[in-house]
C-alpha cells in the first residue's frame, strides 16, 4: 500500500517514513501541505495520508479540512505532540490521531490496521 | 521534498532493520540539536530586538519548540521533550496575549529554558564522545588507582541510597581493581551515566525518592537505546521484584547484603563479554576469487580471515597468525587438501587445530579418507554463507575452549605454570629486539597455609581468585599474568620504568591487604609479599626468574607483606 506522510520536520517524517516501511508499505513524503497536494496528483496510488499537526502555513487539521472540500475521501491519521482525544474531538471526522512519542513504532501500524480494516472496499 | 520511494532506493533502504534505522536517524537528531537551538537562540534575539509585536516570529519559535517536543518525544529523548514542552506552553501564551509579552519580562524564562536545553543537549553530546574515550580523566572517581600506568580497570556505577552498604562495596570492589563510583539518587546516577557510559552497574530496587532502580534502568535503556550491562541489589526476593530486574535487562539479582566477592564475579562476566576476541580462520585456496568470497562472508560474521594461495606459504602463517581453524581448498595444485592437512598434522603444536575441508566431493568414500588425514570437516562447495559461518565457529569454538584448557589455570583463568614460562622466554626476546624493559614480579601469599588451615579450602580459593581479579584489572592487556604454583604469582610487565613497577606492586600489595574475606561468620585479611627484577639488569629468562624470586625470599625474611626489588648488588 502506498502511503502519504506529511511532515515539515525532515528527521520526524524520516522516522514515520521508517516504521512504515519497516511494515510493507511504500512512502511518500511531503514537507509541507501544498507538497503533499502535488504528491496526491502525480501519486494516484496513495491510500493513506499521515499528516503532522504542527506545520507552518497550513496546519494538519486545515490539510485535512481542504483534502475534505475538494472531494479527497482518503483515510488520514494525525501525528500530534498533544492529547489526541481532544484533536479528535475538534475534527471528528479524522480516521485516526496518534500521539508521537517512543512507542510510535507500535502505535502508528496499529491505527493504520484499525483504519483500513473499517474501509468499505 | 519530492517522494523518496522510487523504485530501488526504496527496496535498498527498507531492507535495513527497523531498529537500526531508528537508531541512524536518532543519531542525526542529536548532531542537529545545536544547530536547532541556535536557530531558536536568533528568532529570540530577534524578537527582543523588535519594538512592534511580531506575532509572525512568536510563531516561528513556537513550531522550533514543538518541533524539539515532539520529535525529541519520538526519539525518545525525555528530558529534552520535557523542557521543551514547557518552552513550548510558554511561547502559546505569549501568542495568545499579544500585547501581554511586553509588560511581563517574558525574555528571562525564555532564556532560563533555553539554558536548560543547551545544558541537556550538551549532556547527550558529552555521552557520545566520551563513549569512544573511555576512561577519560576528567572523570572524578571515588576510588580511582594510579592512572599513569592503568586505564584497563572497569568502571563500576553503584546506587543506592543506603550510605554503609554502598561504602562497603565502594571500598571492596575498589581494592579488587575496579573503579567505582556511587550514587545515592537515581537521578545523579542518570546524569553519570549520559555523561559516561560505565561497564557495569549495580542498581538497588527501592528509593524513597524517585522511581525505582529497575524503572531507572529500563527508561535509560529506553533513552539510549542500549542496554546497561546491570546487577540488581534488593532487600527482597519476591518474584515481582526479580520479574522486574529481568524486564529492566538485569543480569543477576542479588538480595542483600551481597557479598563483594560474588558481585565482582558477575561483574568480571559482564564485563569481559564486551572482550571476546574475533575467531581467527586460516583460508588456503588456490583460487584468489574464491578464498576472497569465503573470507568476506566470515568477515562479515565478524571474524578476522587471512588468505593464502599457495600451499607451501602455510607454515610461516601458521606461525605469525595462530588461526583458530584452517579452511582448506580440496583439490589445489603442488599439493591437495588431505596432504596438506597430514603436513600441518606432522606438527605436535597443530595436532589440535580444527581443519575444514571445501570441496564440492559429495561422495563418502572420499570424505572418510580426509577424515583420517585428520580433518574435522567438510563443507560442500557451492558455500552457503550461514553454514560455513556456522560450522566455522562451532569448531572454532571448541578450539578456544580447548586451547584454555591447556595454557590456563581452571581456578583462575590465568596462566598456567607452563605457559608463563613460555611467556617470559617469548616477552624477553621481545624486549631485546624491541630494546624496552621487562619487568617480572614474583608474589606469593602471606601464611596462605593457615589460611587453608584455620579457614578451610574454600576460603582459599577465594583469596587466590580475589588476587587474580585485582591482577587482572590492574594491569595491562599486554601484560601477562601467571600463577605459578599453588599460592605464588608471576607477573611480566613490558615497557615500563622501574619505579613505576615498585610504585604500582606497592599499591597493589596495601589494596589486596584491606579486602576483608569471609568465611562462615568469620572474617580475615591476608596479605602478600613481592620480588621485582628486571631486563636489561638480568637478561636471561632464567637469570631474571632467580633474581625475582631471591628478591622475594628477601621479603618475606625481612617480616612479609612487603616489595623488594633486586638490585644488581643482591647477587
Amino acid at each position: 500500500m502506498d502511503i502519504l506522510v506529511v511532515d515539515d520536520d525532515q528527521l520526524a517524517g524520516e522516522m514515520t517514513t521508517a516504521v512504515l516501511e519497516d511494515c510493507g508499505y511504500r512512502v511518500f513524503q511531503a514537507e509541507n501541505a501544498i507538497e503533499g497536494m502535488q504528491v496526491l496528483n502525480q501519486q494516484p496510488g496513495i491510500e493513506l495520508i499521515i499528516s503532522d499537526l504542527n506545520m507552518p502555513l497550513i496546519n494538519g487539521i486545515e490539510f485535512y479540512q481542504e483534502l475534505c472540500e475538494q472531494g479527497y475521501e482518503l483515510p488520514f491519521i494525525l501525528l500530534t505532540g498533544d492529547d489526541p482525544e481532544a484533536l479528535l474531538a475538534e475534527e471528528p471526522r479524522l480516521s485516526a490521531c496518534v500521539m508521537k512519542d517512543f512507542t510510535i513504532q507500535d502505535s502508528l501500524p496499529a491505527a493504520i490496521n484499525a483504519v483500513m480494516s473499517v474501509r468499505p472496499l | 521534498m519530492m517522494p523518496s520511494a522510487e523504485g530501488n532506493t526504496y527496496m535498498s533502504t527498507s531492507e535495513q532493520p527497523l531498529q537500526k534505522k531508528i537508531a541512524r536517524l536518532r543519531v542525526s537528531f542529536i548532531n542537529q540539536l545545536p544547530a536547532r537551538l541556535e536557530q531558536i537562540q536568533e528568532l529570540v534575539q530577534l524578537i527582543a530586538n523588535q519594538s512592534s509585536h511580531d506575532q509572525a516570529s512568536i510563531s516561528e519559535l513556537y513550531r522550533a519548540f514543538h518541533n524539539l517536543h515532539g520529535t525529541g518525544k519520538s526519539f525518545g529523548l525525555i528530558d529534552l521533550a520535557t523542557i521543551a514542552e514547557k518552552a513550548e506552553g510558554f511561547v502559546w501564551k505569549m501568542l495568545d496575549a499579544p500585547d501581554a509579552p511586553r509588560a511581563i519580562n517574558w525574555a528571562v524564562p525564555l532564556t532560563d529554558m533555553i539554558q536548560q536545553l543547551r545544558e541537556q543537549i550538551q549532556s547527550y553530546a558529552d555521552g557520545k564522545s566520551l563513549h569512544h574515550q573511555v576512561g577519560a580523566e576528567s572523570f572524578v572517581q571515588e576510588y580511582s588507582h594510579n592512572n599513569a600506568f592503568n586505564n584497563t580497570a572497569p568502571l563500576i556505577y553503584i546506587c543506592d541510597d543506603e550510605p554503609e552498604q554502598v561504602d562497603y562495596l565502594v571500598h571492596q570492589l575498589g581494592c579488587l581493581g575496579y573503579q567505582v563510583k556511587s550514587f545515592t539518587q537515581t537521578t545523579e546516577f542518570r546524569k553519570a551515566v549520559m555523561k559516561q557510559r560505565p561497564d557495569a552497574v549495580i542498581m538497588d530496587v527501592y528509593f524513597p525518592h524517585g522511581r525505582t532502580g529497575t524503572d531507572e534502568l529500563a527508561s535509560i535503556k529506553e533513552a539510549t537505546g542500549r542496554e546497561l550491562p546491570a546487577i540488581v541489589l534488593s532487600g527482597s526476593s519476591a518474584f515481582e521484584s526479580r520479574l522486574s530486574a529481568v524486564r529492566a535487562g538485569s543480569a543477576a539479582y542479588f538480595t542483600k547484603p551481597a557479598s563483594p566477592m560474588s558481585l565482582a564475579a558477575v561483574l568480571d562476566e559482564l564485563v569481559e563479554y564486551k572482550e571476546e576476541e574475533p575467531y581467527r580462520i586460516l583460508i588456503v585456496d588456490d583460487e584468489p576469487e574464491i578464498a576472497e568470497y569465503h573470507s568476506l562472508i566470515l568477515e562479515d560474521a565478524g571474524m578476522i580471515a587471512r588468505k593464502i594461495y599457495d600451499p607451501s606459504m602455510v607454515f610461516e602463517t601458521l606461525k605469525d597468525f595462530s588461526p583458530d581453524l584452517m579452511l582448506i581448498d580440496m583439490y589445489m595444485p603442488v599439493c591437495n587438501g588431505d596432504e596438506l592437512a597430514a603436513l600441518v598434522r606432522q606438527f605436535p603444536e597443530y595436532v589440535g587445530l580444527p581443519i575444514v575441508f571445501l570441496s564440492t566431493e559429495t561422495n563418502a568414500q572420499k570424505q572418510f579418507n580426509a577424515m583420517r588425514a585428520g580433518v574435522e570437516g567438510f563443507i560442500t562447495k557451492p558455500v552457503v554463507a550461514d553454514e560455513l559461518v556456522a560450522s566455522v565457529t562451532l569448531r572454532a569454538e571448541r578450539m578456544r575452549t580447548l586451547r584454555s584448557l591447556m595454557v590456563r589455570d581452571s581456578l583462575t583463568g590465568l596462566y598456567n605454570h607452563t605457559t608463563t614460562t613460555e611467556m617470559l622466554i617469548s616477552s624477553l626476546a621481545n624486549a631485546k629486539r624491541q630494546q624496552e624493559s621487562l619487568v617480572m614480579v614474583m608474589i606469593d601469599l602471606d601464611g596462605f597455609k593457615s589460611v587453608n588451615d584455620t579457614y578451610g579450602h574454600m576460603a582459599g580459593d577465594q583469596v587466590i581468585v580475589a588476587l587474580s581479579r585485582m591482577f587482572k584489572h590492574r594491569l595491562r592487556s599486554t601484560d601477562v599474568i601467571g600463577r605459578y604454583g599453588g599460592e605464588e604469582f608471576a607477573l611480566l610487565l613490558k615497557d615500563i620504568p622501574d619505579n613505576l613497577a615498585e610504585e604500582l606492586v606497592n599499591e597493589m600489595r596495601q589494596d589486596f591487604s584491606k579486602i576483608i574475606f569471609c568465611s562462615g561468620d568469620k572474617q580475615f585479611t591476608c596479605t602478600f609479599s613481592a620480588g621485582i627484577s628486571m631486563y636489561p639488569d638480568h637478561d636471561s629468562s632464567e637469570g631474571l626468574r632467580m633474581a625475582a624470586d631471591t628478591a622475594l625470599y628477601l621479603a618475606k625474611e625481612q617480616g612479609r607483606n612487603q616489595v623488594v626489588v633486586s638490585r644488581k648488588k643482591y647477587e
